[in-house]
């Protein structure tokens, strides 16, 4: 413990929710920092009941860990009352475990899971004692890398960040170490060290690339300022997924957190090819585990973690090929430990039925859909998978098998949407509701809801809308506004969100460097939090772009020409962006593309030899591609 | 079958509330592969209790805990698998076995003792030599939350031992359903008789040394001895 301990001790005393920065879990690691000469802060920009349900941190931080040569450490946003105590008494941001400031780390490294936290990252540098833009960090300052989905289009955040990792952080975060270690133990300059990192394989250095402008605002051209450095960069890939590291433990915390069970990673990417979905694009191409490594998997966490639930996670779960086998299996092996299994909901089909009632484990909750559009031709523009038999059958055979509680999640705002097809989702609800009356009275749970959620669209990069234009804010409210009107069916509720946060996130996830500065304006003028509802300062934001003289429609509404020079053209995702286009041509003739398993779509992933299994023809064949 | 075992709650997570405290000691049963038993239903839980709940932000020297086994099991290899499945914030000091006509932890709770430290130096040597006169008081009143609002009531009855020493309190009070004196209670009343404003924060690291129950005499003993 450090000299700011009775300080620490004396604040905790009086924030809300001290168990966020006491540490001391099960599974904690705390090893000795003597020992270990490499220092890593894990720092996720949220609070800790978020990010302590963030399966990312728990890997990354088991590998660190797991070298002798390296300790990572915990680190969290912390709420408004502890930061306004830390201010007061001037404590520096500090580490659950050892509860030292981030400035004594060798690198700080952040996760970026959404873009409403970047403001996070800038509030806990500067809460940490560490500049918050990377080129007026000294010698003595840590390295601050970032990795995670967002930094896929890592430009808003390159003024304040030394060095991304693009892709799989399990399989350069070693890497990356090895070169920081570097520099603490043969005495390396900071420039040098970002040399290095800027050679690896899956790593961008912002330092060392120039953009410049052209007078619409667009981008000219992004070079690196010497052909030294790469002027692409390829992302890291998990090539052998079934082997690669997940950790055995992890920490299990005390208090509520928002996933506070074991998630289990099925496989990670997905075969369909939403073209909204980021996730389906950037995480190309679908691995799956085995099933011997997963039940392993989870007798090894359920032995040390004492959790009382699995849940089983990916993209689309429903896909998993031995789902039923997966299930049965852990059921099987978990009966006597009284650990319960949660379901990819979309799968309850007539052969898990039989084994869910013979043993009952599986709690009734509610059901989640996706069909995301209210009608076939949208779904087809945006290549959602789904049919309207598809959905009632599924839902009919729910309120069947005892659920009474259905949700459905859509999205407003999509390219080409109109009146009819936000009348869509209601017509696909009141036929929902109609499907539970059809079961007899009986038979069926008592209680329908049906619960409608409506998203605002938002166009991010590495999809086939990364080209288009995001609805404006008084647009959206109006849909918003008539589907509030068409939804008034009885049993049914309507969620919905106010575009406000969706329109920043539009302007973020397609931002270019100058959206960096916005960044920092806003984060003067007082934002932070801003995935909490109570924290959003819409109009500080606002007012932030007219400072800085940038206006976010240039990023949210405006939709690209072809051949315009795009933010994060630099950073090679696999997918290509000739494949983008096709797609995105395609979704205009709203003309569907059939799923890998069917075969390959030439995204570009082929071009990796031993990848994609599907490219290649040794994917297994699947007889049913139509589920939701 | 049950086991009584005896448990630290040490500083680091002396925030941590009673709910989650015991819901810590379930997983760590879980964790322990010991055969412990279930409760039936639709939703098992594991069957443990505590003798008494320990306030958010108190550590504990001494809590208990009663576990229900659903096969026998030696103190030995309880006490073995348990510490290895508890953090190192949690660890169990003993165990014993336990009949299961044995009575309930709670019917036998009587009182607790504390050691409670006064971080302020300066403020301890104004509060330690308040004890005397607090003590010769007839009533020594002071105020209780209660889900009906604040209450008076007269802890005089309930204080069994106070002693101070540095900036240490020593206490043993009244721990019961029907009464109990809180640490604060205590220190309100101490705050009043040396003369320190209501509103001015006393900061106090509340230790729970011990759990005393009553033998056969009528003495206080520590609860895991009756
Ligand atoms: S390479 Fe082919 S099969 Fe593999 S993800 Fe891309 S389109 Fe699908």
């Amino acid at each position: 413990m450090t000299d700011y301990n009775d300080r620490i001790e004396e604040m905790l005393e009086k924030v809300q929710k001290a168990p966020r920065y006491t540490g001391g879990e099960m599974n904690a690691q705390v090893k000795s920092w003597e020992e270990a000469p490499l220092h890593f802060a894990f720092c996720f920009p949220d609070t800790y009941e978020i990010g302590m349900s963030h399966l990312g941190m728990k890997i990354l931080t088991g590998i660190i860990n797991d070298q002798d040569w390296s300790l990572a450490e915990r680190c969290f946003m912390p709420w408004i009352d502890m930061m306004e105590l830390m201010k007061e008494n001037q404590v520096p941001l500090f580490s659950l475990e050892s509860r030292r400031p981030l400035k004594e780390f060798d690198v700080v490294g952040f996760t970026l899971m959404y873009e409403m936290s970047y403001s996070n990252v800038l509030a806990m540098l500067e809460m940490g004692g560490i500049p918050i833009m990377r080129d007026e960090r000294g010698e003595e300052d840590p390295i601050v890398v970032a990795g995670g989905g967002c930094a896929s289009n890592p430009e808003p955040m390159s003024p304040f960040i030394d060095a991304f990792m693009i892709g799989a952080g399990e399989e350069v975060i070693l890497e990356v170490n090895r070169v920081i270690l570097d520099r603490k133990t043969q005495g390396l300059s900071r420039e040098e060290c970002l040399k290095r990192l800027a050679h690896l394989h899956g790593v961008y250095v912002p330092a060392f690339y120039r953009a410049e402008y052209n007078e619409d605002g667009t981008l000219k051209s992004f070079e690196p300022v010497s052909p030294e450095f790469p002027a692409r960069i390829e992302k890291r890939y998990v090539y052998d997924f079934d082997h690669t590291y997940f950790p055995t433990k992890f920490p299990v915390p005390y208090t509520d957190v928002v996933f506070d069970r074991i998630t289990l990673e099925i496989m990670r990417g997905c075969t369909r090819g939403c073209r909204f979905c980021q996730a389906g694009m950037l995480y190309r191409p679908v691995r799956e585990r085995s099933l011997e490594t997963l039940v392993k998997q989870a007798e090894d966490l359920v032995a040390s973690t004492g959790y009382e639930e699995i849940s089983l996670s990916s993209l689309s779960s429903g896909d998993y090929s031995c789902l039923p086998e997966l299930i049965r299996e852990l059921m099987r092996r978990m009966k006597d430990k009284r650990v319960s299994i949660s379901l990819p909901s979309l799968r309850i089909d007539s052969v898990l039925k039989e084994s869910l009632e013979e043993t009952q484990q599986v709690k009734k909750s509610s059901l989640t859909f996706a069909p995301e559009a209210g009608t076939q031709r949208l779904r087809d523009v945006i290549n959602k998978g789904v049919t309207e038999e598809d959905l009632i059958e599924k839902v009919r055979d729910a309120f069947e098998g005892g659920w009474s509680s259905v949700k459905l999640y859509f999205m407003d705002g999509l390219p080409t949407e109109t009146e009819a097809d936000l009348d869509g989702i209601a017509d696909l609800a009141r036929k929902v509701v109609a499907e539970y009356f059809h079961v007899p009275k009986e038979k069926r749970a008592k209680g329908l809801r049906v619960t409608v959620s409506a998203s605002t669209f938002v166009p991010k990069p590495f999809t086939p809308f990364q080209w288009a234009a995001q609805d404006t804010i008084p647009v959206i409210n109006q849909k918003q506004e008539h589907l509030r009107e068409v939804l008034k069916i009885k049993g049914v509720n309507f969620n919905w969100h106010a575009p406000n946060l969706s329109f920043l996130e539009a302007c973020f996830s397609r931002g270019d460097r100058r959206m960096g500065e916005v960044l920092k304006r806003a984060y003067e003028r007082g934002c932070k939090l801003d995935g909490w509802n109570d924290q959003f300062k819409f109009d500080e934001w606002m007012q932030a772009f007219a400072d800085c003289e940038i206006d976010p429609a240039f990023y949210a509404n405006r939709e690209r020409k072809k051949d315009e020079l795009l933010p994060w053209d630099f950073i090679d995702c696999g997918i290509t962006k000739e494949f983008l286009w096709r797609e995105k041509e395609k979704s205009d003739r709203a003309e569907v593309t059939r799923d890998c398993r069917q075969g390959c779509n030439g995204c570009g992933i082929q071009r990796y030899k031993g990848l994609c299994s599907y490219a290649e023809g040794k994917g297994k064949q699947h007889a049913d591609t139509g589920s939701i | 079958m049950r086991i009584q075992a005896v448990f630290e709650k040490n500083e680091r997570v002396r925030h941590i509330g009673h709910l989650d405290i015991q819901r810590a000691v379930q997983r760590g049963l879980r964790r322990s592969g010991l055969p412990v038993g279930y409760s039936n239903g639709f939703n098992p839980h594991i069957l443990v209790s505590f003798a008494s709940a320990l306030s958010t932000g108190a550590c504990g020297q001494r809590e208990i805990m009663d576990v229900t086994m659903a096969e026998e099991v030696s103190t030995e290899e309880f006490l073995l698998k348990m510490n290895q499945a508890m953090p190192p914030e949690m660890q169990l000091l003993e165990a014993r076995q336990v009949d299961d006509r044995h009575p309930a932890l709670t019917a036998l709770l009587k009182a607790a003792s504390y050691d409670l430290l006064i971080r302020d130096p300066e403020l301890s040597r104004r509060l330690v030599p308040a004890i005397g006169p607090m003590m010769e008081q007839q009533t020594i009143m002071t105020l209780r939350k209660s889900k009906s609002g604040l209450k008076e009531c007269d802890i005089k009855p309930m204080i069994y031992a106070l002693q101070g020493k540095d900036q240490h309190l020593y206490a043993t009070m009244a721990l019961t359903e029907r009464e109990t004196c809180k640490p604060g209670m205590l220190l309100d009343a101490l705050k009043k008789t040396a003369g320190i404003p209501e509103e001015e924060n006393v900061r106090m690291l509340v230790v729970r040394t011990r759990l005393l129950g009553e033998d056969g005499e009528g003495r206080l003993v520590p609860l895991e001895k009756l």
